[in-house]
């Protein structure tokens, strides 16, 4: 590449670096000032990026310690964030265990087995994908609605009706893991059954170990999807303990009741390992990001 | 006694439409070496993978040890198998490569060692039953795939194209190794090929199997012993594909045909005397007239008056200790392919005539049938 | 052959697999009955289907493919498909907060209306037997008809007592004033005569007959007892009406053809704010894809520029804002907009000395959603875009170097024409994944500003899917509108995806 080069290229390096910087303020800028709201005092205060006098009292409130002002009055903290982000938790490493499941089981046999109407399930399965969940809350809505009457643990407002909502967000992953196990020579399993196992146990012991990675991708993708999503958790979730993160957060910021210090302490709280999981595992996700469309 | 006899075993696809195995009848005895070769799309594959029961049977029956074992999976069967890609589970060292089988049939942890230590011994593996498979070399790996299905002690020893992978010498030498290892257990197996010179050299008896053809009834061409098809192939495929360099054919028709001897006459005029048996043809039948290289004289001299074929030298191969020499023909549309043990420069382009013995012709019928050769060698 | 200690794996196995499927069974049909006794017919049939076929798959060799494919096969039926065909049903219907019940939950909640039966009172009075308590229920027409129910212990639920003729009372009776103690216990206490009849408590002295207002006609009609007046189902409003035409809540939901779509055209309250949100969503979804594309390939051509040495930094720090959960940094952009403390405006108030109205202009707040969503999206198309600019061949640009190119004929010859193609799908997904960005506008603006002069709640900044949110859940639970619209955004996507997978495959062809 080197004589591709033109000769001005120390200055034009210079520009381009100038415009990453300036475009790096930017987009930095959110997250920069996000942490200094979140040690203001306060929360109507304004300041610079450094905070004149910090305090601690949002952090106390969002981890849910009361805190005591200057002027002596005790605060109480208004949220159960922390009840929210244990929520958001619990439903995240589940729903994303079941999706696990069924996508592994599933890509299994779209990969190996043969049967009726493979082919047309799959195309199916690349369709459906397309349609947002969002389009069908007032069916999910009046589905647990309906199913709460039977099986009141399954019912609207429990965590168990979201779990299972969100099973349907397997299609991707099962492309996803179907393409993965194609990549594995079948012989291995095939020396397995002559080998003495059953097709359970050349898929437990051989087809599984080797496909950690991919698992690993889909699992992370399926946590990260599920603990931010938005539209079905607002529907079928009510009571202020029964929330999760992504539909809790929300409450910060009504008009009539501004708590932007808090918001701000609780972002940072929950954002951060979020965040840092993201950004770990980016190297093994990013192809699974190629393949899988957009983040939703 | 595990023996395997295969009954009208048949292959197809798209419910019947498409043959790929057609009227397959096998009996393979006990501690036999069994090899089958063919030229690829011959089936071979799909052959040994159903009787490992990795591919349905389509009709027939398969007996192993005299129970029909079509519909038994695989696991049950009870027989061990080296792929062509060796299969070896990448993730678990050889050790536990081996162990696996044997842990599945949930072996004591002592036995399981004893066979695992012993197995590698007698395959010089011991020092790298802790590696993993990606960091040995491919006979390395051949050999830890042999050594997983010893352990296991099946009835039936399976090889899929074991060698295909290998480069020349070690291809050899895993050959020496297979057949010392066959000695030793004499533990019935199946070997698949495409080379006929490993099917040659390590089976007792080798089966032909070639691509079927349009309304064939079958596909399987013949059974015998490696010296049998190399000197009485019962037709024009096996003919051609066992033998290295192919046989030489040429068109022609019969003058005299005989219990113990015939006349032919090739299409460029040259009349021929072969020892074949030709009571059930008539004269003027087309026929096909077969010599191997090696069963070519160069000494003019020495061949009977007469049984001679003249050509147009093209090329040389010299190899040291022997010759190959490619003629032109006006009746073979390749080359005719004559041995000569000299190394003498010959002029291209001049004419060479060798001689053609009687007793080494073979003959075959316009549906490539042989007539039988009434003075073939002997062997055992 | 198997050998007997094969026979017995294999057995036990079997016995444990059995053993699970009965169990499952069991707890599934357990449920359909109970789905089947609240006259949920086409959900238990539905349960019962699934659950056959669920036993014949797991049990059947013959099935043992499936046994793979099913549960998770499930899983889209149950959560894709079914809501889909449940969205399409409700479209059909007037299903809503007016008209959320079934015809015959309807019907029972008339049934269970009661009236007081005037000319029938009983006086009352309260003995008290330690915890115990019982009423003398005396007859106010004729003195001698007494009548003593059998003990109860006051409670704040609903209590039955039978009472039987007579005075047998044991303990003391209670004063009035310790009576009005018990008043709320009284309230709840339904005594049933022996002839069946039931009496609740009607004054603090008096206990009175209770009689349903309505009983059962033929075809669903019910029949007023005191007037005789017959009220029946209207199937095309969902109430019933009386004889006069009055609508007698609450309502049923009831088929209505293609009202909900004709309400879309034919209603300018809806139909303007509809065209409107529509046109919006078209402009939002294209734009953002505009911006974050062009913005995402030159972040992408910058950050694998090898002069920039220190590249790789810039490439972690610009991916950050894909890391970020979306709903937090959404809220923090709401924060930071905020009008009156909002970071942003603070400085635009320092720097320029001006304070857009960020929420309150329609223009603006589209302008804020437009900064937002390209702040969100970038990173996803910088990252396809590397992967995409990696995969073009470096000799063209050798080549095109030695024809002397400038770095604007590589853009314009090479770079984009190589990039067109694979990137017309993710185009066409990052469209369709905007056309229905939900979380945005509604964590953002909630679709304001508010629109005047609607007949339904309509918002500035609204898009298909938060009008359709809007309409179902917050301003009326208007279910049947807010499916049929769904389903026309549904057929819209579909269309998307028609052209996305054709874009695909041409890509696939090449």
């Amino acid at each position: 590449m080197a004589m591709v080069q033109p000769r001005n290229l120390k200055y034009r390096v210079w520009a381009a670096r100038l415009c990453m910087i300036l475009l790096l303020c930017l987009v930095m800028f959110p997250f920069l000032m996000i942490v200094s709201v979140s040690f203001r005092s306060g929360n109507f205060a304004t300041g610079s990026l450094i905070p004149e006098n910090p305090s601690l009292e949002h952090w106390a409130l969002v981890l849910g310690i009361p805190w005591e002002a200057a002027d002596g009055t005790i605060m109480q903290p208004t949220f159960p964030v922390l009840t929210w982000l244990w929520n958001s938790i619990k439903v995240s490493l589940i729903t994303s265990a079941l999706i696990l499941a069924l996508s592994t089981t599933g890509a299994y046999a779209f990969a190996r087995l043969r049967f009726r109407f493979k082919d047309h399930l799959l195309t199916m399965m690349m369709i459906l994908q397309m349609f947002p969940a969002v389009l069908a809350l007032v069916a999910f809505h009046a589905f647990f609605n309906k199913l709460g009457n039977f099986i009141p643990w399954l019912g609207l407002n429990t965590h168990a009706a979201l779990i299972v909502s969100y099973l349907g967000g397997i299609t991707m992953n099962i492309w996803l893991i179907k393409g993965y196990f194609q990549s594995i020579d079948n012989a291995l399993e095939e020396s397995a059954a002559i080998d003495g196992a059953t097709p359970w146990q050349a898929f437990r012991y051989i087809l599984l170990p080797l496909s950690v990675p991919i698992l690993a991708v889909v699992f992370i993708l399926a946590f990260i999807t599920t603990i931010g999503e938005y539209p079905i958790a607002s529907v079928l979730l009510q009571g202020a303990d029964q929330l999760t993160l992504a539909v809790g957060a929300k409450q910060f910021l009504y008009a009539q009741n501004y708590l932007w210090g808090d918001f701000a302490a609780a972002a940072v709280l929950t954002g951060l390992p979020i965040t840092i999981i993201f950004l770990v595992a980016q190297r093994y996700l990013v192809s699974g990001l190629t393949a899988g469309g957009v983040k939703g | 006694m595990a023996e395997v006899k295969l009954t009208k075993l048949n292959k197809s696809y798209d419910g019947g439409k498409t043959f790929v195995l057609k009227n397959i009848d096998l009996l393979i005895k006990d501690g036999e070496f069994t090899a089958f070769v063919g030229p690829s799309g011959c089936g071979k594959s799909t052959l040994l993978r159903m009787i490992c029961g990795l591919e349905e049977i389509s009709s027939g029956d398969l007996e192993l040890e005299g129970t029909r074992v079509n519909d038994m999976p695989p696991n049950e069967r009870r027989v061990g198998m080296v792929f062509q890609s060796y299969a070896l589970y990448p993730h678990m060292t050889v050790r536990e490569n081996m162990a696996f089988g044997l842990k599945l049939a949930k072996m004591s942890k002592d036995e399981i060692n004893q066979r695992v230590e012993e197995a590698a011994r007698s395959l010089q593996l011991t020092h790298l039953l802790d590696r993993k498979p990606k960091a040995m070399s491919g006979g390395q790996r051949q050999r830890v795939a042999i050594g997983r299905s010893i352990v296991q002690e099946p009835r039936l020893f399976l090889f899929d194209e074991p060698l295909s992978n290998l480069d020349v010498a070690l291809r050899v030498q895993m050959r020496q190794e297979l057949a010392r290892l066959h000695n030793r257990l004499q533990t019935t197996s199946i070997y698949v090929t495409h080379d006929q010179v490993e099917a040659m050299t390590l089976a007792d008896r080798i089966v032909v199997l070639s691509p079927l053809a349009e309304g064939a009834e079958t596909n399987l061409e013949q059974v015998g012993a490696p010296l049998e098809l190399y000197h009485n192939p019962c037709n024009l495929f096996v003919a051609s594909f066992i033998g290295s360099p192919k046989m030489n054919f040429f068109s022609a028709s019969l003058l005299e045909t005989g219990e113990e001897q015939s006349r032919v006459k090739l299409d460029c005029g040259t009349e021929l005397t072969v020892f074949n048996n030709t009571s059930s043809a008539k004269v003027g039948d087309k026929v096909t007239l077969g010599i191997r290289p090696q069963d070519v004289l160069n000494h003019e001299e020495e061949c009977g008056a007469g049984n001679c074929i003249t050509g147009t030298i093209e090329t040389i191969e010299r190899l040291g200790n022997e010759s190959f020499i490619y003629l032109k023909h006006p009746d073979i549309q390749e080359a005719f392919i004559v041995r000569v043990e000299d190394s003498r420069r010959r002029e291209p382009e001049s004419a060479f005539r060798v001689g053609v013995p009687a007793e080494n012709c073979h003959l075959f019928n316009e549906a490539g049938q042989a007539y039988p050769r009434t003075r073939s060698p002997r062997f055992d | 052959m198997t050998t007997p200690a094969d026979a017995k794996g294999l057995l036990s196995g079997n016995g444990l697999k059995w053993a699970l499927v009965a169990l499952i069974d069991t707890a599934l049909l357990y449920i359909i009955a109970g789905m089947y006794a609240q006259g949920e017919i086409l959900f238990a049939l539905t349960l019962l289907v699934l659950t056959g076929l669920g036993t014949w798959i797991f049990t059947s060799q013959k099935a043992y493919s499936y046994r793979y494919v099913y549960p998770c096969l499930l899983g889209i039926i149950l959560f894709i498909i079914f809501p889909l065909l449940y969205t399409f049903n409700i479209a059909f219907t007037n299903y809503g907060s007016a008209n959320i019940l079934t015809l015959e939950r309807v019907k029972e909640i008339h049934l269970e209306q009661q009236v007081r039966d005037s000319e029938v009172a009983f006086g009352l009075a309260l003995y008290q037997n330690d915890d115990n308590y019982q009423l003398v229920l005396t007859d106010k027409s004729n003195k001698q008809a007494i009548y003593t129910t059998s003990s109860f212990v006051p409670a704040e639920q609903a209590t039955e007592v039978s009472a039987t003729a007579g005075n047998a009372a044991a303990g003391k009776k209670l004063s009035m004033r310790d009576v009005i103690k018990q008043r709320s216990a009284l309230g709840m206490v339904t005594v049933t005569m022996d002839d069946g009849s039931r009496l609740v408590m009607t004054s603090l002295r008096e206990f009175g007959v209770m009689t349903p207002l309505y009983r059962e006609g033929d075809d669903h009609t019910l029949i007023n007892n005191q007037t005789g007046e017959i009220i029946r189902p209207d199937m095309t409003t969902g109430f019933y009406v009386n004889e006069a035409g009055e609508q007698l809540p609450p309502g049923f939901s009831v088929y209505v053809g293609m009202e909900n779509f004709e309400r879309l055209i034919e209603d300018d309250g809806i139909r303007q704010p509809f065209i409107k949100i529509f046109i919006w969503t078209l402009v939002f979804a294209g734009l953002t894809v505009a911006f974050t594309a062009a913005i995402g390939l030159l972040l992408a051509t910058l950050v694998q520029w090898e002069p920039l040495r220190e590249r790789g930094v810039y490439r972690v720090l610009l991916i950050l804002p894909y890391a970020v959960p979306a709903f937090i940094s959404i809220l923090i952009f709401k924060g930071l907009f905020n009008q009156n403390f909002g970071e942003i405006n603070m400085i635009l108030e320092g720097l320029f000395g001006i304070r857009p109205e960020w929420f309150t202009d329609p223009f603006l707040a589209k302008a804020m959603i437009l900064i937002v969503n390209t702040w969100l999206g970038y990173p996803y198309m910088m990252i396809i875009c590397m992967g995409l600019l990696k995969a073009i061949p470096d000799d063209l640009y050798e080549a095109s170097a030695i024809d002397g190119a400038s770095p604007i004929h590589n853009l314009l010859y090479i770079t984009l024409p190589n990039l067109v193609k694979p990137l017309t799908p993710i185009l066409i997904a990052s469209f369709a994944f905007n056309f229905n960005n939900f979380v945005l506008i509604n964590l953002l603006t909630d679709g304001g500003p508010m629109m005047s002069g609607t007949s339904t709640l309509a918002g500035n900044t609204d898009i298909l899917v938060s009008f359709t949110f809007r309409t179902a859940f917050i301003a009326g639970q208007d279910f049947g509108l807010a499916s049929a619209i769904a389903t026309l955004i549904f057929l819209i996507v579909g269309f998307i995806s028609w052209v996305n997978l054709r874009a695909t495959r041409n890509l696939q062809e090449h």
